[in-house]
């Protein structure tokens, strides 16, 4: 088991009223599962995918991440997690600009404090998995939207995480660059990489072995990412039919 | 090893930040710059000075000291020279009796100012700023100060006479005789004419100021009995030895007190300096000129530093989203807050090597400028540079911090 969700509850105040983004959610992930979390905007998967990255901290429950328990961790200890168990891939790349593809693919690893010689062949190794050998030294603003996520992909690669953490990251690039990291992904997948993919769209949850649907702050479905992305589109449906109705 | 790469990257990603704005960084540190700028030039003018004065005062040679009714050295703050006025005055008698009655003193010679003149010969005439002295025969050897370089100086017997004889400094001399010997020729002083025996040698200025060789130097008695008598005079003392030069004081000071009735227990109505004296005046003089533009320098310092806190904050907004990134992949908040810290303490850093570099170049344009000394002392380097990056210190951690208390999330939403 690398994941493992207890009663996770986040409740925000907004001015005078309490928000429940996550309101009980209980999953457990095994090693090695591509899972996606879909839902609609407002369901709570950014809260849940930012809980999962350990850059939130539950207002109550328990989050047990590679046999820890994270749930109450101080702000460094978990910057201490997220760099070793955690490879983040967002949907707007959030790749330094004024850095080389390179330096950005080095990063946690200079939070994990290596020195620059290992850095440097690791992050090549990172780069070359991705296809991007030649593009080492360009840095974001002269790569396509798709070589910037795969170098955003090497990043979260290059420190060996026992999870990959993906933000819609297909959310930014046309459809047949979309693809093409879709491809990247079931790869990672084939590879042995445990993968939780945060997406709004049931054409990419479908792709997933597994899906979790997300309403109101609550798990309603949980099951094969074909049936889930069904019922997602069934539910859109629904909802679009009473907003058109008179 | 893990802090020191990390400092190392920090110090790199600072650099990195200074060299993407150069206007901007430079604008920032014009503060620190100048009050680097400040610091150094200014411990550059003072600590020239007081080599100077010390090198000097050296000249006057290690066992002599003066007796005057007059403090001697350099004064400030107020002074009641009323108090010194009404002293009694020191005359030819008092030399002798020195030279007479004190077993440690040498020689001891007297000598007066009389104010500027214009000095004249029969085809030229200086300018009425010639200083003009009396002494007597000792003065030479008293001094040190001076050699002749030609002719001679006055004997005993001349000053006993009031022979009217005159001894100018070479400024003079090349003044009122260009390209002939002075010697034998006759000058006008003040409506007294004078005949030339001797030419001092060159000597520059003493202190910086006084021009030691734009004098003329009269026998004592003839002086006076031409330019006033009440004059008090400053007597040069000379002891027997390096040794004995407290015992010669001592000597010289029980003496003056019997002769000027001074009470027992009262204090002396005269003052007596040695060159240590007034090395010492002097650099409690340089001292608080120190303490001053230390406080100007201080203010300017924060001037800068407020530069430094301003645009650290603009750099921490500009860079929060780059902030959230680094903080999602690992970073600590100790980590950011080096990073940020370290920004600007290498921003000030190089403010005060630029600084140091105008300083410096202001030190050597005012030795070029004013034939002033000039001498960086190392310690103000090392002071400059350090206040410079403390600088950065003190106003880029409220920057940094807030920094590291960014939340990742709030932070990589930021456009």
């Amino acid at each position: 088991m690398l994941i493992r969700l207890e009663d996770i509850r986040r409740y925000y105040t907004v001015g005078e009223e309490e928000v429940h983004a996550l309101d009980g959610v209980s999953i457990a992930i095994e090693k090695g599962e591509w899972t996606s979390i879909i839902g609609q905007s407002g369901s709570g998967k950014s809260t849940l995918m930012n809980v999962l990255g350990c850059l939130d901290t539950p207002t109550s429950g328990r989050y047990i991440l590679n046999g820890q328990d994270v749930s109450g961790m101080s702000d460094n200890a978990l910057a201490d997690i997220r760099n070793r168990e955690i490879g983040f891939i967002f949907q707007t790349f959030q790749l330094l600009p004024r850095e080389t593809a390179q330096a950005n693919v080095e990063l946690p690893l200079v939070y994990r404090g290596l020195r620059a010689r290992e850095r440097h062949e690791r992050a090549t190794a990172a780069l070359e998995k991705v296809g991007l050998a030649n593009r080492v030294h360009h840095r974001p603003n002269e790569l396509s939207g798709g070589q910037r996520q795969r170098v955003a992909i090497a990043r979260a690669l290059v420190t060996e995480p026992s999870l990959l953490l993906a933000d819609e990251p297909t959310g930014n690039l046309d459809s047949a660059t979309g693809e093409e990291i879709i491809r990247l992904f079931e790869q990672l997948h084939s590879a042995g990489h445990t993968l939780v993919l945060v997406t709004h769209e049931p054409a990419i949850a479908a792709r997933c072995p597994r899906a979790v649907r997300l309403m109101d702050g609550k798990v309603v479905s949980d099951g094969p990412g074909a049936q889930v992305a069904l019922e997602s589109r069934a539910e859109r449906a629904r909802a679009a039919a009473a907003a058109v109705a008179p | 090893m893990k802090g020191l790469s990390g400092l190392f990257d920090n110090v790199r990603l600072a650099f990195g930040t200074l060299w993407a704005n150069p206007l901007r960084s430079l604008l920032t540190l014009l503060g620190v710059v100048i009050g680097v700028a400040t610091v150094v030039s200014m411990m550059a003018l003072i600590e020239g000075l007081r080599l100077k004065v010390t090198r000097d005062l050296g000249q006057l040679g290690a066992n002599t000291f003066t007796v005057s009714k007059w403090p001697g050295g350099v004064n400030f703050g107020r002074i009641d020279w009323r108090r010194f006025q009404r002293r009694p005055a020191f005359h030819l008698s008092d030399v002798q009796l020195i030279r007479q009655s004190c077993p440690a003193v040498k020689t001891a010679s007297g000598q007066t100012g009389f104010g500027l003149f214009k000095v004249a010969s029969d085809r030229a005439e200086t300018s009425p700023n010639v200083f003009a002295m009396g002494a007597t025969s000792e003065w030479l050897e008293t001094t040190g100060i001076l050699g002749i370089a030609e002719g001679r100086f006055y004997s005993p017997s001349e000053v006993e006479e009031e022979r009217k004889v005159v001894v100018l400094g070479t400024e003079v001399a090349a003044q009122l005789f260009p390209g002939e010997s002075p010697l034998g020729q006759t000058v006008r002083i003040g409506g007294k004419v004078l005949r030339v025996i001797g030419v001092l040698s060159k000597r520059g200025k003493f202190l910086g100021l006084f021009n030691m060789d734009n004098i003329v130097v009269l026998p004592l008695t003839t002086a006076m009995d031409a330019y006033g008598k009440d004059h008090s005079l400053r007597i040069n003392v000379v002891a027997q030895g390096p040794e004995l030069v407290q015992r010669a004081q001592d000597e010289v000071t029980a003496v003056l007190r019997r002769r000027r009735d001074v009470a027992p227990g009262a204090p002396n109505n005269f003052e007596i300096d040695t060159n240590e004296s007034v090395t010492r005046t002097f650099n409690n003089l340089s001292r608080v000129i120190a303490a001053g533009g230390a406080g100007i320098c201080l203010l300017s310092l924060i001037v800068g530093g407020i530069g430094i806190l301003n645009i650290m904050l603009v750099s921490v907004t500009e860079r929060t989203r780059e902030i959230g990134i680094r903080k999602a992949l690992g970073a600590k908040r100790g980590r950011i807050l080096g990073q940020f810290a370290i920004e600007a303490v290498t921003l000030s850093f190089v403010g005060g090597i630029i600084g140091l570099v105008l300083g410096f170049g202001i030190a050597f344009l005012a030795r070029w400028a004013f034939g002033f000394p000039t001498v960086v002392p190392p310690w103000a380097v090392v002071l400059a540079l350090a206040m410079s990056s403390g600088v950065g210190l003190v106003f880029g951690i409220y920057p940094a911090a807030r920094a590291a208390r960014l939340d990742p999330v709030e932070a990589m939403r930021m456009e």
